[in-house]
């Protein structure tokens, strides 16, 4: 042995220690120097000193040997290397040194062996599972299991400072035996020749301080094999699943595991979860099994080295009046083992364990939260898998309330409550949390054990009900305050190092908690707004947890972004139609409007909506349908979905909220629920009016309403020329104004009504509704742009009612026949005739005349009458004229409508039809004036271009209307399927019998009172007709104007620049994009009226 | 005629002169014009009168058109078509387009460079005609010249003393102008 290198060694080391450790005032301190060493106290073992250690390895001898108690607890995180460091005994021994030497030398043995540790002793489980029989037979393991531990130390060398844990670990089991007896009065012996040795054996230079030593074999211990172990639970137990542990693997891959534990953390809670569904029950009880062997495993590892501990307190103890700063210093020491060994072991957990436990204590907690676990839901019906706040008395809960609090009692015990327990504790809280909130209210709109929420609340005491929690939001703070407060401040109580601390989970912490799950259920409802608006207004509470909620501008903000996307996504798509979408934009109206009275929500989703629904062109007519409709029709639309409602109810309810507006409801065939709407603001306005005039006499003027007690400020994310709206949900007005410009508002409102003017026949209607939305139409823009709606319902109601009253009764009471309301238009202003029917005809005869100028769309289709109604066409004509002179009647005679009856064989048929029908069937009348001769024998039969020869009438019209009669059974094809000849179905057989005579007469038939009813068939025939034909002229006037633009402007253009002179030419607009131009061109370039030549397009020169 | 010229030569792309005629007649009060205009046109595409025909020109000013006249049978001009320009001002229907004829053409009230005798053009110009009246009398004005006040005066004579020759001039003279 080197001395000189050996001295050099041991004088630096002296220093290092000296300049850090200032309390040894033995010696002078000497220059500082760094204290690298010691900045890495926190590192695990062996690894800061590591070089300095390998070099004082050769000059050591097998022991330590400086006593330097009252350091070597701070510095024992170093690790044995730096103990082992310690320097040699000085040179200048003599003769009683060594008799002293040995004389403590062999005290050291007997105490050492003492408390030596047997470095196996925990591989054993077994050991660990009987607690109170470790403790006595601490002793007696270690010899038992000798060899086995000797062939472990073999293995283990490599560890540097392993010689000396060899040799005592040798020695311990010559040394040790069975029972304290005889073993604990020598180990009191040496022990105290031990701590007393400078005083007693003051030549023994070589001393050491036996709770160091102590405290670096259980570290040594605790590395070599406690780590091993735990590693080794949580391998064999997830070893068999699958590889998801395999990578645990002991005290090397510790610091990395950690970092990738949280990394890991997201995924791996999704790998868990699917495994879990795979695994179901196993899942947890697997979890349990590896923590519970970890925890005994610490546990019996625990008891090992606080055996030891214990054994020199006592020790110490019984010198306390002889040494008593020893003493004192070891109850120090005592603590701080302790305290460090709990560090060392939380720092040191495997990740799987960590893995483990968090799975355990999820299932746990969720448990005692009342969410069900995922494998639960599985098993038990859909209805009961939704969390909700446990009973008090749940046995199940109380079970494990008390298994989590013991668990974590016991993970507190062996040091697994630091702080990486805590963010595990806080991470599966915060997920249950979420989870709460999202399972529990998730498309679920009243509280589950709250009374369902009165759907009557008024819009009017609205503040009233701000200030009342929703029934959600009253249930999730009941459910904070009550279990998920109550399970964290006992997980946290457990773990609290001293009860007298502060209290682990004050009311502030409650109060964030609540706020906290608030701010999730604001989230959920957000991201569930759009299935809120379409389950209005069955959704009403989930809007009262939105308001609550919903209080900031960022979060407001949110809300709209997130519903305008949703818009996009679920609704603004062409598989919507666009009565769907106007159904959802009035829900959308209603929904913001009572989530926020002051409309900025609304104005702020809107906009996207509006320039969408611009694309639509018949928006404005489905939207003016519903306005329009009646009430029986409203009342058949909410009998439709009540049935509906009942049917969704009794089918599963449970259907997700799918990416379609399905949930609508049935396919209403128009907004019939507009109409509902129309009269009753029409209605409550009165109300509102009456019942306010009272109180507020200008209540006219919003803003200055000063009695208005619920008045709020603008909201802060008003925008800067925000208006306050008028207080009501005003549905139909928001949508007038949203569905584009005035200009096509009133055009297609006229059109509409037009229609539905024509289309009813009873005299007695009054045509309510239509006055009634005319009127709102008024307000919106006016009485000047609606005067020619105005003469139409006149020219109806009044004009042409007078007319056919002075006409009828001049030529007598009409009682019989069919009518035919032949429409009549005159080129100036509207007056009526009415032609009365000659009775011997049976037939009633009514005009209606219609100022030609103030009526949209009036085509006429040119065929020929019957002469029966021409005649009195004329006669209607002449009275007419002798009534208002200087006007004209221009008859348009394809509308109207007729009855007809027609008598055959074996039935007569009454039908309601248009007079293009009753023409065409008339036409199958024999030619001899209706009087047909009953010993004709034959069938009347007719070819299409027979008829239309007779009545001049367009083909296709012709054939519609013998389709008609066909559908009615009247006529019947004759001669298969290609044959354009039909003849009359005079009885209902198949067959048609030559022989059979009969009188078909299709007689003007007696009129009843009854109202009729719009036959909608005809009235959508009707209105393609007119349609078709009025775009045909529109496609007859492009083409002449392409004609002269190619003529006069340019020989050749293209398409484009056609397109762009198009539109800026013709004063209605040009509605065709450039394909449908393009398809219109394409057409005529087919008719070789025109050709392509280098892109651009001309006319063919004739 | 220099001016029916520029924009002859500026409609078939040039840009630059596109916008500065468009400019100047935007700038000027030519809104209600401009509005006549395009109902003029609507009239004439709905109810288009035979033989004539008229459209903006194609660089989308409203207030330069072009238009055509079939010449009337049982006239020398039977068969022959005519391309004319027509200027509107921008106070227009107040004052008379100014009315030229691009096709060269051999008439007694029309001169070498198109330019075109016609009372209603002139001092009778009324707000009550239109494009469509304007186009008819030229059509009959092909037929029925008005000789006492002749631009061309060889043409006026030939008229009568000797149609054929009149019938030949007219077709040396005519010469089909391809715009663009």
């Amino acid at each position: 042995m080197p001395a000189a290198v050996a001295s050099q060694w041991r004088d630096r080391q002296r220093q290092v220690f000296q300049s850090v450790f200032q309390t040894d005032i033995a010696q002078p301190t000497p220059q500082p120097t760094s204290s690298i060493l010691f900045s890495a106290t926190g590192q695990p073992f062996d690894r800061p000193a590591a070089s300095l250690a390998d070099k004082q390895q050769s000059t050591q001898s097998s022991r330590g040997y400086r006593s330097r108690g009252q350091h070597a607890f701070q510095s024992k995180t170093l690790g044995p290397s730096l103990h082992t460091a310690s320097p040699p005994p000085l040179p200048s021994a003599a003769a009683t040194i060594s008799d002293d030497q040995a004389a403590y030398d062999r005290a050291w043995d007997i105490v050492t062996a003492h408390i030596a540790l047997p470095s196996s002793a925990t591989a054993d489980d077994a050991f660990g599972s009987t607690p109170t029989a470790t403790v006595t037979t601490t002793g007696t393991l270690a010899p038992e299991l000798q060899p086995q531990q000797q062939q472990q130390q073999m293995t283990s060398r490599r560890r540097r400072g392993q010689d000396r844990d060899a040799t005592t670990s040798v020695s311990a089991s010559t040394f040790s035996s069975p029972g304290s007896g005889p073993g604990s009065s020598e180990f009191y012996e040496a022990f105290s020749l031990l701590v007393n040795a400078r005083a007693l054996l003051p030549h023994a230079t070589r001393t050491d301080d036996v709770l160091t030593w102590h405290v670096r074999r259980v570290h040594a211990h605790f590395a070599q094999h406690v780590i091993p172990l735990l590693a080794g639970c949580v391998d064999e137990a997830g070893g068999g699943g699958d590889g998801e542990f395999g990578d645990s693997g002991g005290s090397d891959g510790k610091e990395e595991g950690q970092q990738e534990d949280q990394a890991d953390a997201q995924a791996d809670r999704h790998r868990r979860t699917a495994r879990q569904e795979r695994g179901k029950g196993n899942y947890y009880e697997k979890h349990m099994v590896i923590v519970m062997t970890s925890i005994r495993t610490l546990e019996a590892a625990l008891r090992l080295y606080f055996f030891g501990m214990d054994q020199l307190l006592s020790g110490f103890a019984r010198l306390a009046d002889v040494a008593p700063e020893a003493a004192r210093e070891a109850h120090l020491a005592n603590a701080r083992f302790r305290r460090d060994l709990h560090a060392l072991i939380s720092a040191s957990v495997p990740r799987g364990l960590m893995r483990s436990v968090k799975a355990v204590l999820e299932r746990l907690a969720s448990t005692i939260l009342g969410i069900p676990s995922r494998d639960e839901v599985h098993l038990g019906s859909e209805q009961a898998a939704r969390p909700a706040a446990p009973g008090p008395d749940d046995l199940k809960v109380q079970a494990a309330r008390e298994r989590l609090i013991e668990l974590v009692q016991q993970l507190h015990n062996v040091g697994l409550t630091s702080e990486r327990f805590q963010v595990l504790f806080a991470e599966v809280m915060d997920f249950l949390m979420s989870e709460f909130v999202v399972g529990a209210y998730a498309s679920l709109w009243t509280a589950p054990d709250a009374p369902p929420f009165s759907t009557s609340m008024d819009t009017s005491s609205r503040s009233a009900a701000q200030s009342v929690a929703s029934p959600c939001i009253a249930s999730l703070n009941d459910w904070v305050e009550n279990h998920f407060a109550r399970l964290s401040f006992e997980v946290l109580a457990c773990i609290a190092n001293s009860p007298q601390g502060p209290l682990p989970v004050t009311l502030a912490d409650l109060k964030t908690y609540q706020s906290l799950a608030l701010g999730r259920l604001a989230a959920l409802r957000i991201r569930e707004l759009f299935d809120i608006v379409l389950a209005w207004p069955e959704s009403r509470p989930a809007l009262e947890d939105l308001r609550a909620t919903i209080t900031t501008a960022a979060r407001r903000k949110q809300l709209t972004d997130s519903f305008s996307r949703d818009l996009q996504t679920r609704l603004l798509h062409p598989g919507c139609s666009t009565l769907e979408i106007l159904q959802t934009y009035i829900s959308i109206i209603r929904t913001l409007y009572a989530l926020d009275p002051s409309k900025v929500l609304l104005s702020r989703v809107e906009p996207g909506l509006r320039l969408y629904l611009c694309q639509r062109e018949d928006a404005v007519r489905i939207f003016l349908a519903g306005l329009l409709a009646s009430s029986d029709e409203v009342r058949a639309a909410e009998k439709a979905k009540e049935a509906w409602k009942r049917q969704a109810d009794t089918t599963s309810s449970h259907a997700t909220a799918a990416s379609t507006v399905s949930r609508l409801g049935p396919r209403a065939t128009n907004l019939a629920q507009l109409g509902l709407l129309l009269n009753k603001s029409v209605s409550t306005q009165g109300q509102s009016r009456s019942s306010r005039a009272a109180p507020a006499p200008s209540s006219d003027d919003a803003d200055l309403d000063w009695s208005d007690l619920s008045w709020m400020p603008d909201p802060i994310d008003a925008g800067a020329n925000y208006k306050r709206p008028r207080r009501s949900e005003d549905v139909v007005g928001t949508l007038i104004s949203a569905l584009g410009s005035e200009d096509v508002f009133i055009k297609e409102f006229a059109s509409v009504v037009a229609e539905r003017l024509l289309a009813l026949v009873d005299p007695a209607q009054r045509f309510e509704q239509e006055l009634r939305v005319l009127e709102l139409l008024k307000r919106h823009f006016g009485e000047a742009s609606l005067q020619a709606c105005d003469v139409m319902i006149r020219d109806v109601l009044d004009d042409s009612r007078k007319v056919n009253a002075v006409i009828s009764g001049r030529g007598g009471a009409a009682t019989a026949a069919a009518r035919r309301g032949g429409r009549v238009s005159t080129t100036k202003t509207t007056t009526t005739t009415t032609a009365a029917g000659g009775e011997e005809d049976g037939m009633e005869y009514r005009a209606r005349i219609l100022s030609r100028l103030f009526w949209p769309g009036l085509e006429r289709e040119h065929f020929l009458l019957p002469a029966v109604v021409v005649e009195q066409q004329q006669k209607y004509e002449a009275g007419y004229e002798g009534l208002k002179s200087r006007r004209k009647l221009t008859w348009l005679n394809q509308m109207g409508q007729a009855r007809v009856e027609i008598e055959l064989q074996d039935r007569t048929v009454t039908v309601d039809c248009s007079p293009v029908e009753a023409t065409i069937v008339y036409a199958f009348q024999t030619a001899d004036d209706g009087n047909l001769d009953e010993d004709v024998g034959a069938v009347v039969q007719k070819s299409v271009e027979e008829l239309y020869e007779q009545l001049q009438m367009d083909e296709d019209l012709i054939t519609a209307a013998l389709q008609f009669w066909v559908g009615k059974g009247v006529l019947r094809r004759i001669g298969g399927a290609n044959s354009s000849t039909y003849a009359v179905a005079e009885t209902l057989d198949e067959e048609p019998d030559p022989t059979v005579t009969a009188a078909t007469t299709i007689e003007p038939s007696a009129a009843d009172d009854q109202p009729m009813e719009e036959e909608p068939a005809v009235a959508t025939v009707g209105t393609n007709q007119s349609m078709s034909a009025k775009e045909r002229e529109r496609r007859e006037i492009y083409w002449r104007y392409i004609q002269g633009m190619l003529t006069n402007a340019s020989a050749s253009m293209p398409l484009a620049q056609m397109a762009m002179m198009m539109k800026m030419l013709i004063s209605d607009g040009f509605p065709w994009s450039n394909e449908e131009l393009q398809d219109f061109l394409g057409e005529k370039v087919a008719e070789g009226l025109m050709e392509v030549v280098g892109g651009k397009y001309r006319l063919v020169k004739k | 005629m220099s001016f029916a010229e520029d924009s002859h030569s500026a409609a078939p792309g040039g840009v630059q002169a596109n916008k500065l005629s468009g400019a100047r007649k935007n700038a000027e009060p030519g809104q209600n014009a401009a509005k006549r205009l395009q109902t003029e046109l609507m009239q004439l595409m709905t109810s288009p009168a035979p033989g004539v025909s008229a459209f903006p020109s194609a660089d989308g000013n409203l207030l330069s058109w072009r238009a055509t006249i079939e010449g009337p049978d049982d006239t020398p001009y039977s068969g022959l078509t005519f391309k004319l320009s027509f200027e509107f001002p921008s106070n227009y229907p107040y004052a008379p387009p100014t009315v030229l004829f691009r096709t060269p053409i051999y008439h007694p009230n029309v001169d070498f460079s198109g330019r075109i005798c016609l009372d209603i053009l002139k001092d009778k110009w009324t707000a009550a005609y239109n494009i469509q009246t304007v186009l008819l009398s030229l059509q009959s004005l092909l037929g029925e010249p008005n000789n006492a006040s002749p631009l061309n005066g060889e043409a006026a004579e030939l008229w009568d003393k000797d149609p054929a020759l009149f019938k030949t001039k007219v077709m040396d003279r005519h010469k089909d102008v391809e715009d663009d």
